[in-house]
């Protein structure tokens, strides 16, 4: 603009869209982070201010009794470590599989585009839940917790981003000279790729380890052993199911013993409900905030060639 | 390199084994690589491929999958003169075409609007926010709807109450859970979305908009002139790859919002299938809808995958 010498004015309909254009935003804003930030405020508030409806804008006569009924709550708990073990496993080997794959799929080489095939192919096509469910539960996989870390390992369509992304960013030019210092595929994968590859881990890294985190349906189904059930699952059974009055609300008040003891526990029961997600929600949201970084270009990567 | 050059020498035909053996001796660690991942697949995707005869067959835990009797398409046709197919069949498409009607245009909007914001530390950070509720689970998400919404303690009736209306049972009465099912959905992943278009709205060639501020353009024509015909094109492509998922169910959610109330309009196919198939055990029965319903999705997809590739070559790039 500046170089023809000529400082252009902004023009007055400009202003008023860039007025307007705050606003809405700042009205998108308040729309996305009020159900947050309430659900955060509620968790330490007095029950019975949030019954009231008095807690709006700031924590009222804050307590932590609520967080005091989550971990005081031994199945809860447990499944957390359970959702830990679960996501930490297999989202390191989801990665390392899938690297594998992609580096492999990124070179030529004999059968590689019926290779490819079988991979797409499921995306289009699955034999439905039943038919998967019998052949897990007929491989012995039905309630066990190695199903929970292996079940949906590859994520064709994370697949057919990590290759791409090996494509577009290592030169080709890298694997010919290591070739020629007489390394195979295996060393170049390691020494090569794998340190090139930074950005495209933390992005399937963030995408597995969520998926895994947040999915409660495939415990639902083939999880029976309540002590092998992930957090998911519990957190359905404490704050997703309809409870029509306070007194069929069990999940957090179900241990107490006396009128007076009931009382108390179906008042922290409902800030408890608050607390629960917001320990469950906060490393999702805590992992992604840490790798937006990479994760936003990478993301716009994979979106782009997809 | 030797072994190379003959590889790619195809006017000097080696016999297939040979080729073969050549490309494995060079390759055989890519074959390495990749084993892992398809024996993943093979397992959790193609093995259940096998198991689908069931829906021919009346399944037995018994016999097993293949030692159960045929009954060709009875499944089937118990499933098309069932009492439910209608109510299911649109459930499924209606919850899925209102949520494209109202989902699909938001992110375009708030991209458009998002590249406009000219304070780059405001950018940055709205496009962090409007990113986190992705990260929220859906088991969250229903939770969240079930606390605001409660009739006797969530917020939102507190406020209905406090300005002198009667409590709303939203999570009951079944003419909210449409509406509940895509708002939520529009204000966890509407965000997220944007990324596509973001990108492409990246790509625009700057000099363009220089251009257009010499010629005296204001902000509005920039968007309907240069934006907007930029966008066209993916906004097209992912329309109609949308439609390639009119009858997808979104089950996991469904079920976790329905309840005794919303039955009439929350009871899709995935859900049916869940609660007959695993709840009932109605294997063979339900087998056979999810192979009808995962037949018509995948000729949709392959249909419109095969216009947008068309589209693509004609008249779009």
């Amino acid at each position: 603009m500046a170089y023809i010498g000529v400082k252009v004015k902004k023009a007055v309909g400009d202003t008023v869209f860039d007025v307007f254009n705050t606003i809405f935003w700042i009205i998108v804003l308040i729309v996305v982070i009020y159900p947050l930030w309430f659900i955060i405020i509620a968790s330490v508030s007095d029950p019975d201010a949030v019954i009231a409806g008095e807690v709006l804008l700031w924590p009222k006569d804050f307590s932590l009794i609520g967080y005091e009924a989550v971990f005081g709550h031994k199945e809860l708990l447990h499944s957390y470590l359970n959702s830990i073990y679960y996501t930490l496993t297999g989202t390191a080997l989801s990665v390392i599989v899938t690297m594998m794959a992609a580096y492999a799929l990124s070179r030529k080489f004999a059968g590689r585009k019926f290779i490819n095939f079988l991979f797409v192919f499921t995306m289009f096509f699955s034999g439905g839940l039943i038919p998967q469910f019998l052949m897990n539960k007929r491989l012995g996989l039905y309630d066990t917790a190695l199903l929970m870390i292996i079940i949906n390992c590859v994520s064709v369509w994370n697949l057919m981003v990590a290759r791409t992304y090996i494509i577009m960013n290592i030169p080709d030019e890298l694997y010919e000279a290591a070739i020629i210092d007489g390394a195979g595929h295996f060393k170049y994968f390691i020494h090569a790729v794998l340190p090139l590859s930074g950005t495209i881990i933390a992005v399937l890294s963030v995408y597995y380890g969520v998926a895994r985190w947040n999915d409660y349906f495939t415990a639902l189904v083939y999880i029976r052993d309540r002590s092998k059930l992930p957090l998911q699952t519990i957190l359905r059974e404490a704050v997703a199911m309809l409870t029509t009055s306070t007194s069929t609300d069990a999940f957090f008040s179900a241990y107490e013993g006396d009128v007076k003891g009931m009382t108390e526990a179906i008042r922290k029961a409902l800030v408890a409900k608050y607390c629960s997600i917001v320990i469950s929600t906060a490393p999702a949201v805590v992992l992604y905030m840490f790798m937006q970084n990479y994760f936003v270009k990478g993301v716009m990567l994979g979106s782009l060639k997809g | 390199m030797n072994s190379d050059r003959a590889y790619v020498n195809k006017g000097n035909r080696a016999s297939l084994f040979k080729r073969i053996s050549q490309a494995v001796r060079r390759d055989w660690q890519l074959y390495v690589l990749l084993l892992p991942a398809l024996g993943f697949i093979f397992v959790f995707c193609y093995l259940p491929l096998y198991g689908i005869q069931i829906a021919f067959r009346d399944y037995k835990a018994v016999f097993g999958i293949s030692g159960s009797q045929w009954v060709g398409l009875k499944n089937f046709r118990d499933f098309f003169s069932a009492y439910y197919f209608k109510r299911l069949l649109s459930n499924t498409f209606l919850l899925n075409i209102y949520g494209l009607f109202w989902g699909f245009p938001v992110p375009i909007f708030l991209a458009i609007l998002l590249n406009q914001i000219e304070w780059p530390g405001f950018k940055k950070f709205t496009q962090t926010v409007i990113y986190i509720p992705h990260f929220i689970s859906t088991v969250v998400m229903a939770g969240i709807l079930y606390l605001f919404l409660s009739p006797d303690s969530g917020i939102v009736n507190v406020f209905i109450e406090a300005l002198g209306g009667k409590p709303i049972h939203f999570m009951i009465e079944p003419g909210w859970f449409r509406t509940l099912f895509i708002a939520s959905d529009i204000w966890q992943h509407a965000g997220w979305n944007t990324i596509l278009y973001i990108a492409a709205l990246t790509g625009i060639d700057q000099e363009l908009y220089e251009a257009a501020t010499i010629d005296g353009a204001t902000k509005l024509q920039k968007i309907r002139y240069i934006d907007i015909p930029h966008l066209a094109p993916i906004v097209v492509m992912m329309l109609i790859l949308s439609c390639g998922s009119l009858l997808v169910s979104n089950t996991d959610k469904a079920l976790l919002m329905q309840t005794p109330g919303n039955m009439v309009k929350s009871d899709i196919i995935g859900v049916y299938v869940y609660q007959m198939g695993l709840t009932k055990a109605q294997f063979s029965y339900t087998a056979a809808i999810g192979l009808f319903i995962n037949i018509i999705n995948f000729v949709m997809i392959i249909t419109v995958n095969w216009i947008s590739k068309k589209l693509g070559e004609t008249s779009l790039f």
